[in-house]
C-alpha cells in the first residue's frame, strides 16, 4: 500500500516540474537593444545579441565568428519583435542579460514612448537595472558603429562605460527602473545621453559639451555627455556634461563624491583654475512653502583640492590671495549652480534635483501633496544657493602655508 | 539458548554425567576446541575436570593458577565443608572465581574465555576469568585525525577500550554494565554512563533496547547501532560512532551514554544531536578563535556540499540572470560543444567522483596510487578535452567533493551525499523553488526526528539552556552548562566563581 502511495506521489513531480528550463548553450542572449521610430505607430527594434564563443573562454572559440550579431525588426513594441526575432535567430532571446537600452532621441521625443516602454517591462525577464541612453542619431546606427577598441564583448562596454558616471558626474545615472517611477505627473527624469556620430567639435574652457561635442580624435566614435531631461516620460531637452554635473550636486543625496573641474583665475582673466571638488555631506534643502512663490534654501558644503593655476599666482604662500581664490571659486559655483535651476524653472519647468522628495515631507497625506502641485509652484519658486567652501589644500603634497603657520602656533 | 533444546539446564552431581553434556553441547570430540583436563584434587582427594576453550583462555594463567594448586595443595583440613566453597575460597588462587548453576551459564563462560572446574558430587560447577583473545596494541585514529590532542584510538579489545575511557575519566560515578545480546553467538554489550548526570530515563531505555534484540549474533557495534535504531530507513544517523576515548569521554560528561562492544575498535554514542555530528574532535582543543573559524569553514562546506551541483543546474537552466554576463558567456560557449544537457554533465561527473571515491575504499593497498591517476584522468581536463563535459564542471564537482570530505562524521558523510542528488533532481526540474521546498521538508523533518528521545535540532530548537556549543562555541570558561536536552541530574559543570569584593 505504501509503495503504491509512493508510487502514485513521485510522478506528480514531473507534473509539477517547470518545463520551461532551457539549456544555456540553447539561449541568445541580448546585451543592447535600440528603440528607433519606426513607420506609422511601429517602432524598430535592434537587438545585439553576445556570440558566447568570442572572447568569452580559450575552450569554446570559434574561429571567424564576430562577437556579436546586430538584427533589426519592425513591430508595433519591443515584445512582438522578440517573438519576431525568434523567427530568424537559431536560439532562443534572452532578455535575462540586457544591459542597455539605446533610444533614439526622436523616438524618445515622442508621445508614444512612455507606452512602448512600459510595455516591455511586463516581460519579467527585462530587468528593470537595464541602462537607458538616449542617442542622438538613430539606435541602430549608433550600434552599429560603436566599435569599442578594448572590449571585445559588447556587454563588457556598456557595464563598464555605465560606471563612469560615477567618477566624472558628466551623466547621469540612468536605468529603466528610474525612469518608470518618475513616470508620474510632472515629474522629471535625466537619463544618458550619447551620440556615435561627433560633428561639431568645439572646445570649451569649462568642460561644458553635449554628447558629440567633445574634442577626441581617434578610438571608438561613442561619446557618452551631458543628459537627456524627461518630462511625464517624455524627452524635452537636454542638459550638458558641466549643467549635469551642478544638477547632481544640487541633489540631496549626490551620488557623484568628486570631480575635477575649472574656472576662470580671479586675478588673470585668461588663465584658468583647476580644482577636484568633494562632496562635504549632504546638500541641505530648506523649504518655505507657505507663501505662492515657495523660497528655496539651498546650501551645497564643498572641499575643494586646489589642483593647478596657470596664472602662477602664490596662492600657496599668499593668505590673502587665498581667501580672494575661496570667495571666487564660491561666487562660480553659487553662479553656476543657480543658472542650471533657473533653466529648470523656464526651459523644462520642472525640479531636477528630486527636491521633491523633501518637499513631500512637509505634507501630511499624499493627497494633500498632490493637490498643492509642487511641480507648479516650482516653477515659480524663489532659489537661493550657498555654497559652503573651504579649501583643503593644493594637492597632495603641499598644504597651504597659513595652515602650516596655525599648525606651528 | 542452544541447550534449551535438550530441556535439562541444571547441573548433576556426577561429573561424568555433566562432562557428556558439556561434550554434547560442544560436539565434542570432533570440535577439538573444548580441553577437558581431568584431575585429582589432592587435598579433597575426589575427581574433578579443568575444562576451556582454546584460543579464548589464557594458558598459562590456567596452569599457574588453577590446576597447580588443584593438584599440590595436600593439606586437608578445611573451613568450608562444601567442596566447591573449599575449592573456591582456600585452594585456587585465581583472582575471580564464582559459581556456576547452569549449563547455559557454563557454555556462554567457556565461549568468553573462562575457566570451569567441575568437582565430583556437587551440582554446581565454578568458573575462572581467564581470558586470552588476541588483540591488537591501542594505535592512532585512523577516521578522527586531530593536530593537537591525544593521538590513542579505540582496539578491538573491550576491557582495552574499558581501561581507556577510565583512564580519561576518573570518576568513581562512572558505570560500566554489560548487558549480553545474541541467542547464538552470544555478545557482551558495556554500557558506560556517568551515574550522576546521565538521564537514569536515557540509561534505561537504551538497556532495555539491548534486551529487546532478538537475533542469532550481533557481532559488532554497528551491527548492534543498527538494532536499535529507531528510524531505519531515515537518512540521517540516530547514534554516533567514535574512534577516539577522549572523544567519548566528553560525551560521558555531556550525560550522554556510550556502548562498548568486544570487536568493535569504536565506541556507539546515544543519544546524539546534528552538533554532535558536525562538530569534529579537536573543536575544544583549539583556542576559541581558532576552532569557531574551522566549525565555519565547516559549515559552509557543508553547505556547499550539499546544494553547489542542485544550485549550479537550477542557475544554468531556470536563472539564467543570476550569472554574471561575463561567466553566463564563458559557459555557455564551453557548453556548445557538449552534447549533453547540464543535468546529465553533472550526473556524470558526480557519479564519477563516486566511483573513485569507492574504488578508493575498495582498492587493495598494494594498487592504490593508480586510483588517483585514473581518477584524475575522469574528473579532470581530459573528460572536458572530450568533449563530455564543460570546464565549469570540474570545479564545481572538485568543490563538492573536497567540502565533503571536510565532514568529520562517515554517517552524515553519506546522509549529505545523498541529499545532494535528490537536491540535484528536483534543481533540475523545479529550479530554486524546488531547491527552496527541498530544504524547508528537510528542515522540518530534521525538527522533528529524534535520537533516543533527543530532539535532533536541541538545544537550539526546542530550546534548551546550554553552553551554546552549537554552530560556534563559546571560550571553555563561559562553557558553565551541561546542555539540558539530554536532561543531566547535574545541569553545571563548572560552578560560577564567586566574585571578590
Amino acid at each position: 500500500m505504501r509503495k503504491l502511495k509512493l508510487a502514485l506521489i513521485l510522478p506528480l513531480f514531473l507534473v509539477a516540474g517547470c518545463w520551461d528550463h532551457l539549456e544555456l548553450e540553447e539561449q541568445a542572449f541580448v546585451v543592447v537593444v535600440g528603440l528607433d521610430k519606426g513607420p506609422g505607430n511601429t517602432v524598430e527594434v535592434t537587438f545585439q545579441i553576445a556570440n558566447p564563443q568570442i572572447g568569452s573562454s580559450d575552450i569554446g572559440t570559434a574561429e571567424g565568428e564576430p562577437p556579436s550579431d546586430t538584427v533589426r525588426f519592425t513591430s508595433p513594441d519591443i515584445l512582438s519583435a522578440k517573438e519576431l526575432a525568434n523567427s530568424v535567430v537559431t536560439r532562443t532571446i534572452n532578455f535575462a542579460h540586457l544591459k542597455t537600452m539605446i533610444v533614439h532621441e526622436a523616438l524618445a521625443r515622442d508621445e508614444a514612448f512612455p507606452h512602448i516602454a512600459g510595455a516591455a517591462i511586463r516581460d519579467p525577464e527585462l530587468r528593470r537595472e537595464v541602462a537607458l541612453i538616449v542617442s542622438r542619431e538613430k539606435a541602430y546606427d549608433f550600434i552599429q558603429k560603436n566599435r569599442p577598441r578594448l572590449e571585445t564583448r559588447p556587454h563588457k562596454y556598456f557595464e563598464l562605460m555605465q560606471q563612469r558616471w560615477q567618477e566624472t558626474g558628466f551623466v547621469p545615472f540612468s536605468t529603466f527602473n528610474q525612469y518608470l517611477q518618475q513616470q508620474v505627473v510632472d515629474s522629471m527624469f535625466l537619463a544618458i545621453y550619447a551620440t556615435a556620430d561627433p560633428k561639431n567639435y568645439r572646445v570649451s574652457r569649462k568642460d561644458d559639451y553635449l554628447a558629440g561635442e567633445v574634442p577626441k580624435h581617434s578610438g571608438d566614435p561613442v561619446q557618452m555627455m551631458g543628459a537627456a531631461v524627461f518630462r511625464n516620460g517624455r524627452m524635452i531637452g537636454t542638459l550638458t556634461g558641466q549643467q549635469m554635473r551642478w544638477a547632481q550636486m544640487l541633489r540631496h543625496k549626490s551620488n557623484i563624491d568628486a570631480f575635477i573641474t575649472s574656472f576662470p583665475d580671479p586675478l588673470d582673466e585668461r588663465a584658468m583654475v583647476t580644482v577636484r571638488l568633494f562632496k562635504n555631506g549632504g546638500t541641505k534643502v530648506r523649504l518655505n512653502l507657505a507663501k505662492e512663490r515657495p523660497d528655496i534654501h539651498v546650501t551645497i558644503p564643498l572641499r575643494a583640492q586646489i589642483l593647478s593655476f596657470t596664472s602662477l599666482q602664490p596662492y600657496a604662500t599668499d593668505t590673502e590671495k587665498q581667501i580672494l581664490l575661496e570667495r571666487h571659486l564660491k561666487e562660480e559655483i553659487e553662479q553656476e549652480a543657480l543658472d542650471v535651476i533657473r533653466l529648470s524653472q523656464r526651459k523644462f519647468q520642472g525640479d531636477l534635483f528630486e527636491w521633491e522628495l523633501i518637499a513631500r515631507k512637509q505634507f501630511m497625506t499624499m493627497p494633500a501633496y498632490q493637490a498643492y502641485g509642487w511641480a507648479r509652484h516650482y516653477r515659480k519658486a524663489n532659489v537661493k544657493v550657498k555654497v559652503d567652501l573651504r579649501i583643503e589644500n593644493f594637492g597632495k603634497q603641499r598644504t597651504p602655508y597659513s595652515e602650516t603657520v596655525k599648525g606651528g602656533d | 539458548m542452544t541447550t534449551q533444546t535438550d530441556g535439562k539446564t541444571e547441573l548433576s552431581t556426577r561429573l561424568s554425567a555433566n562432562l557428556d553434556r558439556i561434550k554434547r553441547d560442544f560436539a565434542y570430540p570432533s570440535n577439538e576446541a573444548l580441553i577437558i583436563r581431568n584431575l585429582v584434587v589432592a587435598s579433597l582427594k575426589c575427581d574433578a575436570a579443568v575444562l576451556y576453550l582454546e584460543g579464548t583462555a589464557d594458558v598459562n594463567e590456567i596452569e599457574k593458577r588453577i590446576i597447580e594448586p588443584l593438584i599440590e595443595r595436600t593439606n586437608t583440613s578445611f573451613k568450608n565443608g562444601n567442596p566447591l566453597d573449599a575449592v573456591r575460597l582456600e585452594i585456587v588462587t585465581h583472582r575471580t572465581g564464582k559459581t556456576a548453576c547452569t549449563f547455559d551459564a557454563i557454555n556462554e563462560g567457556l565461549l568468553n574465555g573462562w575457566t570451569i572446574v567441575l568437582v565430583e558430587g556437587v551440582n554446581q560447577a565454578l568458573k575462572f576469568e581467564t581470558r586470552g583473545f588476541e588483540t591488537r596494541q591501542v594505535s592512532e585514529p585512523i577516521v578522527e585525525h586531530v593536530i593537537r590532542g591525544p593521538k590513542e584510538a579505540f582496539t578491538e579489545s573491550a576491557a582495552i577500550n574499558r581501561s581507556l575511557v577510565r583512564k580519561y575519566l576518573r570518576d568513581r560515578h562512572l558505570v560500566a554494565e554489560t548487558l549480553t545480546v545474541g541467542d547464538r553467538s552470544v555478545s557482551e554489550v558495556t554500557i558506560m554512563y556517568v551515574k550522576d548526570l546521565a538521564d537514569p530515563n536515557i540509561v534505561d531505555s537504551i538497556k532495555q533496547r539491548i534486551r529487546a534484540v532478538r537475533t542469532d549474533a550481533v557481532l559488532t557495534l554497528p551491527m548492534l547501532e543498527q538494532y536499535l535504531d529507531d528510524h531505519p530507513y531515515s537518512l540521517v544517523p540516530s547514534s554516533l560512532n567514535t574512534e577516539r576515548p577522549d572523544r567519548a569521554s566528553a560525551f560521558l560528561l555531556e550525560g550522554h551514554v556510550i556502548l562498548l562492544m568486544e570487536n568493535s575498535p569504536a565506541a556507539l554514542v546515544l543519544p546524539i544531536t546534528i552538533w554532535s555530528l558536525l562538530h569534529s574532535a579537536e573543536d575544544h582543543y583549539m583556542r576559541w578563535a581558532y576552532s569557531n573559524f574551522m566549525r565555519i569553514i565547516r559549515l559552509l562546506a557543508l553547505f556547499v556540499a550539499v546544494m553547489t551541483p542542485s544550485v549550479y543546474i537550477a542557475v544554468a537552466t531556470f536563472h539564467e540572470e543570476m550569472i554574471p554576463t561575463d561567466l553566463l558567456l564563458a559557459i555557455a560557449a564551453t557548453r556548445e560543444k557538449v552534447p549533453f544537457p547540464a543535468l546529465l554533465e553533472v550526473l556524470l561527473m558526480e557519479f564519477a567522483f563516486e566511483l573513485v571515491r569507492e574504488a578508493a575504499i575498495r582498492v587493495p593497498t598494494v594498487i592504490g596510487p593508480t586510483i588517483g591517476i585514473v581518477g584524475a584522468l575522469i574528473l579532470g581536463q581530459a573528460a572536458v578535452e572530450a568533449n563530455i563535459i564543460s570546464p565549469i564542471l570540474v570545479v564545481i564537482v572538485a568543490m563538492t567533493g573536497i567540502s565533503s570530505f571536510t565532514i568529520p562524521e562517515p554517517s552524515l558523510n553519506f546522509a549529505v551525499r545523498i541529499t545532494r542528488f535528490i537536491l540535484l533532481f528536483v534543481g533540475s526540474f523545479l529550479g530554486f523553488f524546488g531547491i527552496a521546498l527541498v530544504i524547508a521538508c528537510l528542515l522540518a523533518y530534521l525538527t522533528t526526528y529524534s535520537s533516543y528521545g533527543v530532539p535532533f535540532l536541541s538545544p537550539l530548537t526546542p530550546h534548551y539552556r546550554s553552553s551554546a556549543d552549537m554552530i560556534l562555541r563559546m571560550p571553555v570558561h563561559k562553557e558553565r552548562m551541561r546542555p539540558l536536552n539530554l536532561n543531566p541530574q547535574d545541569s553545571v559543570r563548572r560552578p560560577e566563581r564567586i566574585k571578590k569584593r
